[in-house]
Formats: structure tokens, sequence, C-alpha cells
């Protein structure tokens, strides 16, 4: 990507930020959301990110990867039971990046 | 002469941010109850803007461009996530829309502050709406539901979304300046997608049709990361919102507990 697109990235960005944050409260109350779209857009969020780190994570090298070779998905693992049990952020980032780095350096 | 004329140009700018700055005693305090309400978040805040700041740098942007996207764009999760997209480009479309749906869920925050802004003008309500985190939105819904016409409740607000924003833009600056010092195949991108993970995992917890839509567009997203523009991702998000709808119709007590776990929550 040149210069040039990443900087008209960085524009929709903010643009994506300012639409959804701002619109609603310039429209006021006068706008109601239709149930339908109010309950997906309360899953949208989730099934976005999933969608983002899922194959950051199982996917090495164009090909889908399970077994412990593959350091980044033990790493997330590791990472998602620390949080689920600690709920901190910092202590997960920490353990998974240990992880990670202790299987890259020892076994792949 | 040099002094007066930045002086000349200052005062009117001055002037015209004047209103970001608490006036009375009220106001003040409300800045400051709502400053003090981000107090224990702040750690959290500091580290995730720290992680994302070292992350946009390994990913490729140049410093300009990284301090460019702190300043502009001021939100984490959509931000680590284009990320990934930027690095293997991806059309701009696709990452607008990407970009759309992560902040879905601020379409449902700014939607339940809407009366508390109430009657401000149009300039100051998309500036407190560029404003909103999720940790200050939730100690602010916190207030409203104990007294639904607190008072002073912008200055609230502001002083929760000041604090949120000082925390990250700390983080971030510090993360962007160190991630030089950090060699490339440590892997520290990583962190941002552990941050992410940390983000999605409580959406999940209380939620069983949150949990299904995203193990449904997860799977979907990794079968089809082989589509080109990476419409792998367009796909997965569909079929996740489709299975969770899906699962809150065939799930009916599994949604009721859901919604009294998020009623316990709030």
């Amino acid at each position: 990507m040149s210069e040039v697109e990443v900087w008209l990235a960085l524009v929709l960005l903010t643009l994506a930020t300012v639409i959804t944050r701002s619109t609603l409260l310039v429209l006021g109350e006068r706008v109601k959301l239709p149930l339908l779209a109010e309950r997906a857009l309360r899953y949208a969020p989730a099934c976005a990110l999933a969608a983002i780190v899922a194959p950051e994570l199982f996917v090495a090298g164009q090909q889908v990867q399970l077994d412990w070779h593959n350091a980044r998905l033990m790493a997330a693992i590791a990472a998602t039971v620390c949080f689920i049990v600690t709920r901190s952020l910092l202590t997960t980032i920490v353990l998974g990046m240990a992880v990670f780095t202790a299987l890259r350096l020892w076994f792949v | 002469m040099q002094r007066w004329s930045l002086q000349f140009l200052l005062r009117p700018l001055l002037a015209r941010l004047s209103w970001l700055v608490p006036r009375s005693g009220a106001q003040r305090a409300a800045f400051g109850a709502g400053f003090n309400d981000l107090l224990p978040a702040l750690p959290g805040i500091f580290a995730w803007g720290l992680v994302t700041g070292v992350a946009m740098v390994k990913s490729g942007l140049t410093l300009p461009q990284a301090f460019g996207m702190t300043f502009m764009v001021f939100a984490g999760s959509a931000q680590l996530s284009s990320l990934p997209l930027i690095a293997a480009g991806t059309p701009l479309w696709l990452i607008f829309v990407a970009a759309l749906i992560i902040n879905l869920r601020f379409v449902i925050y700014s939607a339940a502050l809407r009366a508390s802004f109430r009657g401000l003008s149009t300039g100051r309500k998309i500036f407190l709406g560029y404003c909103i985190g999720d940790i200050g939105f939730v100690k602010f819904m916190q207030r409203l539901n104990r007294d639904p016409h607190f008072p002073e409740q912008q200055w609230v607000y502001l002083g929760s979304a000041s604090a949120n924003w000082l925390a990250w833009q700390i983080g971030s600056c510090l993360g962007i300046a160190g991630a030089a010092f950090i060699p490339t195949h440590w892997g520290l991108e990583l962190a941002g997608t552990l941050a992410l993970l940390a983000v999605l995992i409580p959406l999940c917890l209380d939620h069983k049709p949150a949990l299904i839509g995203a193990c449904v567009a997860g799977a979907v997203a990794v079968l089809a990361h082989a589509l080109p523009l990476r419409l792998g991702l367009l796909l997965g998000v569909m079929f996740g919102i489709a299975a969770a709808l899906i699962a809150e119709k065939v799930l009916p007590v599994e949604q009721k507990a859901g919604r009294k776990a998020e009623q316990k929550h709030e």
C-alpha cells in the first residue's frame, strides 16, 4: 500500500469513528432503530472481532495449522485461559507473549 | 513582536475551545467526579494504548502515520483490526466497512446517551460523540441508573472522557516511540491480537448467542481466508450475526439468563 493510500485509509477510519459515535447524537431522539437492526447490532462487534482475530491465529503461511507448531495459536489459548481466570488485560498479554516467545525460541 | 503575533493568533483559538473547560464550581466538581470514575481503569487503558502503539509501528506504519492514526482515529479495536488489513493491501472500501462494523457498538452507546446531551449544539454533540469510550460509557450508565437526572451530566462525561483520552494517548505515544527499540522478529504485533481477544471474551461469556455467533464468524473467516480482498471477513460477520440471531430464537431460556446477567452488570 502506498504512502497516500495509507493516509486515505486513516482518514476513512477517522470517518468510521465519527459516523458510528456521533450520528445518533446529532440526529437526536426522533430516530428509532428497528428492533431487528438493534438485535443484529448487538452481535456485530463480537462477530467482527472473531472474524479478524481467528485467521490471525489459525492460519500460518496460507495454511490452517492446528498443532503446537503454531506458536500464535498456543499463545492465544494460554491468553484466553489466563484472561478468563484473572480478568487482567496486562497479565494476559504478558503471559501470552511469554508462551509465544518460549515456543518460538525452543521449538519452532 | 513575535510573541504579540502569537497571542493574536492563539487568543481566538483558545476562546473557541473555552467551552471544553468547566467554569462554575459545580461543573468542576462534576468533571472531577467523572475523572475519578475512570481512575481504577487507567492502568488497563494505558497498557492497551501501549500495545496499540507498538503494533502500529510493527505492522509497518511510519512514525507520522502511527501518530496520525492514534490522534485522528482514536479507536483501539478498529485500529488494531485494520492493521493486518492495511499490511495485506486490502482495498480501502473494505477497510472502511470493517471499521464501521467493529465500531457498531458505539451506535448503541450513542443511542443511550442521546437524552443526556439533549439541546446541545451540533458541533458539541459531534465532539462528545467522538470521545465515547467503552469503560467511560459503562461508568456513565451506572450513574444514570442510580439517578437518571443527575446534574451537570456533560461535565461528568467530559471528565471521564479526558481521563480516558490522556491514559490512552500517553500509552499509545510511548508504544510508538518504544517500538523502534524492539526487534520485529519478537512478533510483538501478536500482543495487539491478544488484546483484541481480551475485548472479545467478555462479549461472549455473558451471552450464549454471542458466543455461537463469534465461533461461526471465526470459523467462516478461517475457512474463507484464501478468498481475495479479505472477503472472508465480511462472510464471517454475516454468517456469525445470522447464527447468533438464530441461537437467540432457539435458546430462549439461555437468552433470559443472559439478559439477567447483563442487568446485574449494569
